[in-house]
């Protein structure tokens, strides 16, 4: 078993749980999370664009906003358990959903699972997911 | 690849945060969450707590950055000189595969 866990856009979450489910793999498990991934603002073209007075003043409270430097921004984390077999499939899926080619999208890791246990009847393995 | 997960208190992500910008690791996941540790929670007075707010921070690192990573960690997680109790624990695990989204590769 194979933990997929995805961090996304939050606009991102309905539609990825739509797909998922279509394509036959409901569980899921969703947190509300603040991350900031390794491409920082370029804070320099930015100034310039607000010095030279290319951006009105509402613009400019956004531009202030994310060129802050260890700004977090919110993130939903996307977690389910899921057999071996299924990993690339639901990979795939997820990154076709949430892809908008610019960064931001997220990132997926996929870590190993020793051991699922169903509470209700204590099935243990493939049978718990 | 590994992922660290960092349960520390909640007022000292800002500096750690910082810290590992400064260092050039800038890519991290900040979850809130409660917790207890060994100590069972805190009693003060007559009233026990043991969901103790904390912050849990997530990291997919290179191998070879884990070890300043945690370091890292440690150094600005702790109170006083010392530590103490409640400070917080790092959690190591492998992680066998990343994707980026946006580019949809296999890269960190």
């Amino acid at each position: 078993m194979k933990e997929i866990i995805s961090v996304i856009r939050i606009n991102k979450m309905n539609e990825t749980k739509k797909v998922l489910s279509q394509a036959g793999y409901p569980s899921m498990t969703a947190k509300k999370v603040s991350g900031r991934g390794k491409k920082m603002s370029n804070i320099e073209v930015l100034s310039n664009l607000i010095d030279n007075g290319d951006l009105n003043t509402f613009e400019h409270q956004v531009v202030e906003s994310i060129t802050e430097k260890d700004r977090m921004l919110p993130k939903i984390m996307f977690m389910m358990v899921v057999a071996d077999e299924d990993v690339e499939n639901i990979v795939q899926l997820i990154i076709e959903t949430n892809q908008t080619g610019s960064m931001g999208d997220g990132k997926i890791f996929v870590c190993d699972v020793d051991e699922a246990i169903r509470v209700r009847t204590s099935e243990h393995e493939l049978d718990a997911i | 690849m590994k992922m660290i997960r960092a349960i520390v208190r909640p007022e000292k992500t800002s500096v750690i945060l910082s810290e590992l910008l400064d260092a050039g690791f800038p890519a991290a996941t900040k979850i809130d969450v409660v917790g207890r540790g060994k100590q069972r929670g805190i009693k003060i007075g007559n009233v026990h707590y043991d969901e103790l707010p904390k912050a849990m921070l997530m990291m997919v690192v290179n191998d070879e950055d884990k070890e300043d990573i945690l370091k890292i960690i440690i150094k600005n997680a702790k109170t006083g000189s010392e530590g103490s109790f409640g400070d917080g624990k790092i959690f190591v695990t492998t992680v066998e595969d990343v994707y980026t989204i946006s580019s949809g590769e296999s890269v960190l």
